[in-house]
């Protein structure tokens, strides 16, 4: 403590080179117009999206995702669940979510297809892979095609982000919403936080976490792991537990 | 203050000049930490046009107890803290991981070579004391403010502080020896 303090009345070399390190930057010439343009466009290609997508589900989870008329829920349990997955879709195309809690239904997903659709789902939020690393993941390194094929009849996407898989040479590939969508989603997951901490609980939460919905917004803090948070004085949320 | 608040309810009624005069007046400051924290100009930039875009959509909500530059340093950190984030399970995910650290940490920005040394020292202060020196630096914020901004205690933004300027004061020497 007493070093600081130190520092605080007599800057020493330190201080100095670190002030001329952080000195300000002039700023390019017509930033704010191009903000100003950016805000009037944003968002809207996926609010679009949103409102022509029909979900369904079974009693067991999310069994499609389209745009069109869905089929009416069998059961209370499925409306319940296609409830929550729109609900939770809302969230995520605005920002406000980065992973999904609702169960999906594959159960009538051929194997093949199945496991490609679980690898799709185990690249982290606002990252892609190429199509080969399914390939390779599921042990079918020359299946690429395949795969393609079988992504592109992804009956849950958004809910399983095979929008996450891209060709090999950064090529979009294909998407069932369109390659304008899956470019706007591959933007939206990078500039989506994943970890956010509420400073007047100070608890860490993944990003669309329950407790995030009653944080005020002037509240929001982002962490880039948990173990930063913990280092400043945080918590990991018990309900969505960001460390597991 | 009071002239900064003014300008924030213009802003917030959709005043295009006022988001002008806003950007003008706070994107050096936002720029120079920005630039720090991710190494590069380009990716600066990009942090600074998505912060002063989340301001102008007003989704972050402005606390009117706060000086505009308190809430504008949140937004701001917020973003350049998820890039870190990124970068981080990038090259943990990268095969070639070695070389993708070494080229994330020279970046495509590099400082004067008089900064050289203290720029690779930097890189091994951890994250969020590297967050509360650039804002100390780039614009002599109080131990309030950079509290406030990173939403932790007063004695841990100390603490935090003191920590990294030890672990820089470390770096330097060792690196130093040879000059001096």
């Amino acid at each position: 403590m007493s070093d600081v303090i130190s520092d605080v009345s007599k800057p020493d070399r330190l201080d100095v080179l670190l002030a001329e390190y952080f000195r300000p930057e002039a700023a390019p010439a017509g930033l704010a117009r191009k903000i100003a343009a950016a805000a009037r466009e944003s968002g809207s290609a996926l609010e679009r999206l949103e409102r022509r997508l029909g979900i369904e589900a079974t009693s067991r989870g999310v069994s499609l995702v389209r745009t069109g008329r869905p089929e009416k829920p069998a059961t209370a349990a499925a409306r319940r669940l296609a409830e929550q997955a729109r609900e939770e879709i809302h969230e995520y195309l605005r920002g406000q979510r980065a992973f999904f809690r609702v169960p999906v239904d594959l159960s009538a997903v051929p194997d093949f297809q199945r496991r490609v659709l679980e690898a799709a789902g185990h690249i982290p939020f606002g990252e892609a892979r190429p199509y080969a690393w399914i390939a390779a993941r599921i042990g079918h390194p020359r299946a690429v095609r395949a795969v393609g094929t079988a992504l592109g009849r992804n009956p849950v996407p958004l809910i399983l982000p095979c929008h996450r898989v891209w060709r090999s040479d950064g090529g979009l590939g294909g998407y069932i919403f369109g390659t304008g969508i899956k470019d706007r989603l591959a933007a939206l997951e990078r500039t989506t936080p994943v970890l956010e901490g509420c400073t007047s609980t100070r608890i860490v939460c993944r990003v669309g976490c329950i407790h995030g919905r009653h944080m005020r917004p002037d509240n929001r803090v982002v962490f880039a792991s948990v173990d930063d948070a913990r280092s400043v004085g945080y918590r990991p949320c018990k309900v969505c537990r960001p460390a597991a | 203050m009071a002239d900064e608040r003014g300008l924030m309810a213009r802003v917030a009624r959709g005043d295009q000049a006022a988001f002008g005069d806003l950007a003008q007046r706070y994107s050096p400051k936002l720029l120079a930490v920005a630039g720090r924290l991710l190494g590069s100009r380009a990716d600066a930039e990009d942090a600074v046009q998505r912060a002063f875009l989340q301001c102008y959509a007003g989704a972050t909500g402005y606390n009117a107890r706060w000086a505009v530059s308190t809430w504008l340093y949140r937004i701001l950190t917020n973003v350049c803290v998820d890039e870190l984030r990124r970068r981080a399970t990038r090259t943990a995910h990268d095969e070639r991981s070695a070389a993708g650290a070494l080229s994330a940490a020279s970046g495509n920005h590099q400082p004067p070579a008089a900064y050289l040394d203290l720029h690779r020292a930097l890189a091994r202060v951890p994250r969020e004391a590297r967050v509360l020196l650039a804002l100390r630096y780039v614009d002599g914020l109080s131990y309030g403010e950079l509290a406030r901004i990173r939403g932790i205690s007063v004695n841990t933004v100390k603490s935090q502080l003191a920590r990294g300027k030890t672990l820089l004061r470390d770096e330097l020497g060792k690196r130093g020896a040879g000059h001096e």
